[in-house]
């Protein structure tokens, strides 16, 4: 746990890629158990900051604290070693948008990979570790089959139960409805409500604004490369005040 | 009316035999040193800082755009010339071949890493996963599947490829053909012989190719 009672802490985040500051000093904290949600224009900066969390994205500037993993960015300061990096994401989940499964394992290898690989798990306890969260998720079934013989929204239930397969403390998802047929997109956002419902503490970039408004605890409005607003989603999503948050939000009318 | 007569090469089956084996071997062994050589150059050459990459592209570029028949000879003659090593012909064949199939292989190796997608390696870094562990259980396994047609094609070259060692006098396949040829007077028997021989070794491998595509292609 952080100074102030958060799990997750990121202060002043900066990134760039070549000329483009994406990042201009975004902050963000998130309590045990809280579920945020980040809304905002594409190339506000919203999924750069989300890999910025589990340093996808390495920050130029800026700080990071997750649970006891702590990294200061700044120039001269050397960068953190792979090693301090993979003890890091073991803690923190990652849900992509275009799922990226292990297409040469099968969905139950890909459960397992992780536990095994990384956390020394025998196959034995991975292999039982893994049928339970394909059963939470609903793919029980699903345990021998490639991913190629799964739809778009069994794809991403098998990428959250991965990302599971590791006990992390967060999980952060990256719009992970986006790529999927609208008739898709409920049964993903079911099981991320579910995992809400258990007390996970997530960190969720989404377009889906009925959704947002439904599941999170706090809503950050990301704008030009900062959190310019975050509140709850009442303040946020029901009853915008600022201008360019209702101007944003007009976009998603009778959308979500 | 020629009068085909096969039989005039019975003498000769032994020293048939002979180069056939000694093609072959150059085949498996060039193939398999080319491969170590392919496989550290082609993934030195997707993750390596410009001045490891710029000498490793040099090399694969010098044996891709050259005949291979000149780089025999320049290896056989010139190079004992310039660094004052005596080469035997079979030293000079083995280095050659295997350099000129590292040369190939390394493109396959490197082109079959980078086609795989770049999700899979933030895929492995999500999970915790190290750099090392990534590439071999999540990115060159995808890797391989991409490049089996390439690497059999390639294969393939290379057992017709050796057939140029002949020209320094090692005695595989085609050289034991000139060999008769001088000896029996019937060169179409031999040639049409040496012919379906090199066929019948490689028509095989390309339906064990086909077999081992379908099966990796299954859970695509």
């Amino acid at each position: 746990m952080t100074a102030n009672g958060a799990t997750l802490a990121a202060s002043n985040i900066h990134k760039a890629f070549g000329d483009n500051q994406v990042l201009k000093g975004a902050s963000l904290s998130v309590a045990r158990g809280e579920v945020v949600t980040l809304i905002g224009a594409s190339g506000s900066g919203k999924s750069t900051f989300l890999r910025c969390l589990n340093l996808l994205e390495m920050p130029q500037q800026g700080e990071l604290a997750i649970g006891t993993h702590r990294f200061t960015f700044g120039t001269g300061l050397r960068a953190p070693a792979d090693a301090q990096l993979a003890q890091l994401r073991q803690n923190v989940g990652m849900v992509f948008q275009h799922f990226n499964l292990f297409p040469h394992m099968s969905v139950l290898r890909n459960l397992t990979e992780g536990p095994v690989q990384v956390k020394g798990l025998s196959q034995v306890e991975a292999d039982a570790l893994g049928r339970d969260l394909l059963a939470k998720v609903g793919l029980a079934d699903k345990a021998d089959a490639y991913p190629s013989r799964l739809s778009g929204g069994q794809k991403q239930r098998v990428a959250i139960a991965r990302a599971l397969a590791m006990k992390p403390d967060v999980m952060l998802f990256d719009e992970p409805t986006s790529a999927l047929d609208p008739e898709l997109v409920g049964e993903v956002l079911a099981v991320i409500r579910n995992l809400a419902a258990e007390g996970m503490t997530m960190v969720l970039v989404t377009h889906e604004m009925a959704f947002a408004a439904d599941v999170s605890s706090r809503v950050g409005f990301m704008n030009d490369g900062v959190m310019a607003e975050v509140g709850t989603a009442d303040e946020i999503i029901r009853q915008p005040k600022s201008e360019r948050l209702k101007a944003f939000l007009s976009r998603f009318h009778g959308a979500g | 009316m020629y009068v085909w007569d096969f039989a005039a090469l019975k003498p000769y089956w032994p020293l048939i035999w002979q180069g056939l084996l000694v093609t072959i071997f150059y085949t498996v062994t060039t193939v398999a040193a080319g491969l170590v050589i392919g496989l550290v150059v082609g993934i030195l050459r997707t993750n390596s800082p410009r001045w490891i990459t710029m000498p490793l592209r040099f090399y694969i570029e010098v044996f891709r755009c050259t005949p291979l028949l000149v780089q025999l000879v320049w290896v056989y003659y010139a190079l004992p010339v310039l660094i004052g090593v005596d080469m035997s012909p079979a030293m000079a064949c083995f280095v050659t071949l295997s350099l000129y199939a590292g040369s190939f292989y390394a493109e396959i190796f490197r082109g079959g890493i980078e086609a795989v997608d770049k999700g899979q390696w933030e895929a492995g870094r999500a999970i915790g996963m190290r750099r090392g562990k990534i590439f071999r259980r999540i990115v060159l396994p995808q890797a391989i599947q991409v490049m089996i047609p390439s690497f059999i094609n390639q294969t393939i070259m290379q057992l017709k490829n050796t057939s140029l060692v002949s020209v320094v006098a090692v005695g595989d396949l085609l050289y034991q053909g000139s060999v008769i040829t001088a000896t029996s007077y019937r060169p179409l028997e031999v040639y049409s012989t040496i012919a379906v021989l090199y066929f019948v070794v490689l028509f095989p491998l390309t339906l064990v190719a086909d077999q081992i595509e379908l099966k990796l292609g299954a859970h695509r």
